[in-house]
């Protein structure tokens, strides 16, 4: 099996469809458009961004902490959450499509509370998501002392949700760019696009080795759609978010769950080589573009002592590495379809969360490209909603 | 175990509890009484005791030490239940349990949470400079910036100052005095703490975060450093060239064996087998056979020195007398206990055969065909095929790197006026951190750049110290002129991975074998990150620093460029792994 951003790069100077950003989402979406016959190339940066850096939960249930920072999406993150619950299964059968074993298991993810008032948020959360349609349940000490025996005494409580679990995103990155490779997308690799702009009815895109020409554009390129959007006019809040990462070295397997706070920013998990990551949105500092964002000290410190604080079996192991990289934030939505204004330009962007909904975002803008109904509704995530008054 | 201090300190604060500095400490190892010596490395007495299998790999492989420097992370054991403590860092000083690190027990069970932190909460100082590294090169900058008045701290992780060069003897046990070295040592060390540096023992710098913010450990728990400048001196690691049984507990690095012999006095084992490329094995030789090993074989990669090659030793003694005789005195002790130096050769493979290695040697590409097919039986294979730049504090804090490809390293780049400037603001650098040189360059080095950054500082030059800028300005040139002829004495073949089967491991950590990493390239992973994440390469505790510099070789060879930082494993932070409690916890451990 050859890797196929080994091949001698090619030269593509016309393609029916140009996806830009090869992430998890716009890689998946070639894979789905080559399957389907269509003539793709997936062109990339190969900049900082969240496929490479990121951590590999399967997130289901809603952000306790972004629902707090930014009440003003709440709305906007319960229109999602249908398609975070899609995700998981969508994510099984892609695993089998892929016919890789990517660690991707689906062990159940808990959201602790380590106080009364806690614990009242997350019951909260918990009627409105079942109320959603989402299985969920809030569990008690001696619940979770049977569950999840891991858990320091500091836990009082936790919200649970079956679906929720991890994905090992090393394998998975491989595995997914030698399936879209194999179905016949065209993969660029280290070529950056630096202009897009309309060409009659097509698209003309300048990269740092020449111009391509496409029929179709899907802007997949996470935050830095927003640039190339601008390009055309179009205005897309998608920020950067540079985020803080950490991994010890490995041992037996112990923590069986995904684990979030309710009111602190962590998200932890043991891989299947029994390292822990440490995560959950602590910042980074953002370098010049295109170089990697800067690992803070503040945030080792802060991530890693709030994570023994709530398991303290870690703490003798140690932190071996730490990273960051960049995610998009949008407004607690991803950005999928078409857009009115600009006929052939589609938009892949899947939401903070985007490695659970990467898989899925990718088939639903297939099929809007290939002129057929995606199979969820994404009319939340239109990206109209930015310009309406 | 707490921080060691200097020997003698130890001796007077010892004799005052009425303990005797010579005494052995009573030790446990999985269950075995053991007597260690007052002030030695746990992996000193290991050794000592015949115990060499400290650790278990994750399939089960058994290892010793390798480096004996605190880089490889292969001596971690157990110390009264703390896992990951690494033998030869930790001194005896007082009863131990000890137990052999079985990869899967590590988790703290019954550990109480504590509460989390934040940075705030975490001691800060702002030196006016700090030295990072006590070895000659750090010592000599430290001196120098202090005598023009600035206010220093120097910080290293080993218990003793002194570095590489100047490593100090631990013990008084061992019955062997101190050598020339050792006092010379010594009295740089005395100097810089009377012209009132201070030293701090035992403290690992493990993050190093621009612009100039460093994250140690001292007395188990974590603190900041935000000096004015920082002078970055933290030498150099020995050069891993892989070959089948080289992970095996009792292959070790040369200055392993080095440390504890001269830090020490303990032997690495009785019958020993050194091997590798340049003067530091016929030195460590000719040390342990003193101390009574029996040597039984220097097996040296560069071809049996030739008329052209005196040229390079009447260069050499031009421009340093005194090394040139100390070199062949070793060389004439060897002669005259009948050891054999083999020239052109190489080890090729190790094997263990119950308690024994046997070690097979052959031809290296510059030797005739002579040595090929001969093979030892010893205790001990020291492995020294030269050295690396433990550049990483530097290469983290964003300093600009360059590949020298004719020594095989990469130098930090430097300012050609400012002496030690670095690309990055405020920090300075000297010494074999920044490219190999040797112990008389960084002494030299850290007389200009110490001044240098006092000066940088607002400080007055005294005149005393311009004139020792003058000499160091006249050594550094000598003894440059010394390296350039020393290394072409030793020229030889630079080994990578040639001698590597497929099955032989590469990175050590991870257990990353060189078969594993050759399809991973042939599969495509198109960049040093890719394959780290496609192989696992480098991904373990000692941060890549052996495998890295083999694979960037190796990739950029295949993509058939010239060796750059693009072929490097990106710095990482932390740059040497750091338990959780050492980050939650408040106050000494
Ligand atoms: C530290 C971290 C941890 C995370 N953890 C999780 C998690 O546990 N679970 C989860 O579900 N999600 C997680 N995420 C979020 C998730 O990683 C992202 O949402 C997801 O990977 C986004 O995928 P993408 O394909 O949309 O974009 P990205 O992966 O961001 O890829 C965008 C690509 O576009 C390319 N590009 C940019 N500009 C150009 C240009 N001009 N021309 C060509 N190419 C360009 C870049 O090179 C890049 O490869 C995390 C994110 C981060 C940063
Ligand atoms: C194992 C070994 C043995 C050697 N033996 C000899 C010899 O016998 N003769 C000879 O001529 N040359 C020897 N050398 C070469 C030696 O590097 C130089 O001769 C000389 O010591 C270089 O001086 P330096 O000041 O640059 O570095 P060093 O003397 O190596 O001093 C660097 C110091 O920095 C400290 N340090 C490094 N990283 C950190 C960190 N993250 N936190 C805190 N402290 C840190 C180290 O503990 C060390 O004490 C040896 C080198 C090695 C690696
Ligand atoms: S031998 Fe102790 S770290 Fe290498």
């Amino acid at each position: 099996m050859t890797d196929p951003s080994s091949a001698p790069h090619p030269r593509v100077s016309e393609i029916s469809t140009l996806v830009i950003g090869g992430g998890i989402v716009g890689t998946c979406l070639g894979g789905f458009l080559a399957g389907e016959g269509d003539d793709v190339a997936v062109i990339d940066a190969g900049w900082p961004a969240g496929s490479i850096a990121n951590a590999g939960s399967i997130h289901v249930q809603m952000q306790s902490q972004f629902m707090s920072d930014y009440p003003q999406y709440i709305p906007r993150l319960e229109r999602s959450l249908n398609l975070y619950r899609q995700a998981v299964p969508f994510w099984k059968r892609f695993q089998d499509d892929l016919g890789v074993d990517c660690e991707l298991r689906i062990t159940g993810g808990l959201m602790i509370a380590e106080d009364r008032r806690q614990l009242d948020f997350l019951s909260k959360k918990c009627r409105r998501e079942v109320e959603l349609g989402l299985d969920v349940a809030i569990l008690t000490r001696p619940e979770l002392a049977k569950l999840a025996p891991y858990l320091g005494p500091a836990v009082i409580g936790a919200e649970f949700c079956p679906a929720e679990g991890k994905v090992n995103p090393l394998l998975a990155n491989t595995a997914i760019r030698r399936w879209a490779n194999g179905r016949g997308a065209v993969l660029l690799h280290e070529e950056p696009v630096l202009r897009l702009e309309l060409e009659g009815k097509a698209f003309r895109a300048t990269t740092s080795r020449g111009i391509i020409r496409a029929g179709r554009v899907a802007l997949a390129a996470g935050f830095a759609s927003k640039d190339l959007a601008a390009q055309l006019s179009i205005e897309l809040p998608a920020e950067a978010d540079p985020l803080h990462m950490n991994i010890t070295e490995g041992t037996t397997p112990f923590i069986g769950h995904l684990v979030q706070h309710a009111d602190r920013p962590i998200t932890l998990k043991q891989l299947g080589g029994g390292q822990v990551v440490i995560g959950g949105g602590w910042p980074a500092g953002l370098g010049t573009p295109g170089t990697i964002p800067i690992v803070k000290l503040s945030s080792i410190i802060g991530n890693v002592s709030l994570a023994q604080h709530i398991i303290p079996q870690i703490a003798q192991l140690r932190i071996i590495r730490t990273w960051a990289g960049i995610n998009t934030f949008v407004d607690g939505c991803g950005i999928l379809g078409r857009i009115d204004a600009v006929p052939g330009l589609f938009f892949a962007i899947p939401g903070s969360a985007g490695y659970t909904l990467g898989p899925l975002s990718a088939r639903l803008v297939a099929d809007c490209i290939l002129g057929r109904d995606p199979s969820e509704d994404i009319s939340a995530c239109s990206v109209d909603r930015f310009s309406a008054p | 175990m707490s921080a060691m201090d200097d020997a003698s300190e130890v001796g007077r604060l010892m004799a005052m509890e009425g303990r005797s500095m010579t005494g052995t400490v009573l030790l446990t190892f999985e269950g075995r009484q053991i007597e260690g010596r007052q002030g030695e490395s746990l992996a000193a007495a290991l050794m000592a005791a015949g115990e060499r299998v400290l650790r278990v790999s994750r399939t089960g492989a058994q290892r010793s030490i390798f480096c004996g420097m605190g880089v490889c992370q292969d001596c971690l054991i157990e110390v009264d239940g703390r896992p990951n403590q690494r033998a030869c860092m930790v001194k005896v000083d007082r009863p131990a349990n000890i137990r052999r690190q079985r990869f899967g027990e590590e988790r703290a069970v019954g550990m109480a949470p504590m509460p989390p932190r934040l940075i705030g909460d975490v001691a800060q100082e702002k030196p006016e400079v700090l030295v990072i590294g006590a070895g000659p090169g750090g010592l000599a900058a430290a001196s120098a910036a202090r005598r023009a008045g600035a206010s220093v701290l120097v910080v290293d992780e080993r218990p003793l100052p002194g570095g590489q060069f100047f490593k100090q003897v631990a013990v008084e046990a061992g019955g062997v005095p101190p050598d020339r070295q050792h006092r010379e040592g010594r009295r740089l060390i005395k100097e810089v703490e009377r012209a009132g540096v201070e030293i701090r023992r035992g403290i690992e710098v493990w993050g190093a975060f621009a612009p100039c913010e460093l994250a140690v450990m001292q007395d188990g728990t974590i603190r900041i450093f935000e000096p004015r400048r920082l002078i970055v001196a933290t030498g150099a690691y020995e050069r891993a060239v892989p070959i089948p049984g080289w992970t095996l507990p009792g292959v070790m690095t040369t200055g392993a064996a080095q440390t504890l012999w001269r830090s020490y006095r303990r032997l690495p084992g009785q019958r020993v087998l050194i091997a590798g490329n340049g003067p530091l094995n016929l030195q460590v030789a000719s040390e342990l056979a003193a101390g009574g090993a029996k040597i039984a074989a220097v097996v040296e990669t560069a071809p049996v020195p030739m008329p052209g090659s005196l040229h390079a030793l009447a260069r050499m003694f031009g421009a340093s007398p005194r090394l040139v005789l100390d070199g062949l005195r070793y060389r004439t002790h060897l002669l005259r206990a009948g050891l054999p130096v083999l020239y052109g050769s190489t080890i090729t493979r190790v094997e263990a055969s119950g308690n024994a290695l046997e070690v097979s040697v052959g031809a290296s590409a510059a030797g005739p065909k002579s040595a090929a097919g001969r093979s030892f039986s010893v205790d001990v294979v020291c492995m020294g095929f030269g050295f690396h730049p433990s550049n990483e504090i530097l290469r983290a804090l964003g300093c600009e790197h360059d590949h020298d490809a004719m020594r095989g390293q990469f130098t930090t780049r430097l300012d050609a006026e400012t002496p030690g400037k670095t690309t990055v603001a405020g920090v300075f650098a000297l010494g074999d951190c920044t490219g190999l040189g040797g112990a008389r360059v960084a002494l030299a080095e850290g007389t200009l750049v110490g001044a240098t950054v006092a000066a940088d500082l607002g400080h007055r030059i005294p005149a005393e110290l311009q004139r020792a800028t003058q000499k160091a300005r006249e050594d550094l040139a000598r003894h440059r002129r010394f390296q350039a002829a020393l290394w072409q004495f030793y020229a030889g073949p630079r080994l990578e991975f040639e001698l590597a089967a497929a099955d032989t491991v590469l990175c050590r950590c991870e257990e990353v074998t060189l078969g594993e990493v050759d399809a991973a390239i042939a599969a495509g992973s198109p960049s040093i990150g890719e394959l780290k994440r496609a192989t696992r390469v480098g991904m373990g505790s000692c941060q890549g620093r052996y495998c890295g510099p083999l694979v960037s070789a190796m990739l950029a060879r295949q993509q058939g460029c010239e060796l750059d930082e693009r072929f490097c494993f990106a710095p990482r932070m932390p740059v040497k792994p750091i338990a959780v409690a050492d980050i939650a916890r408040r106050s000494s451990a």
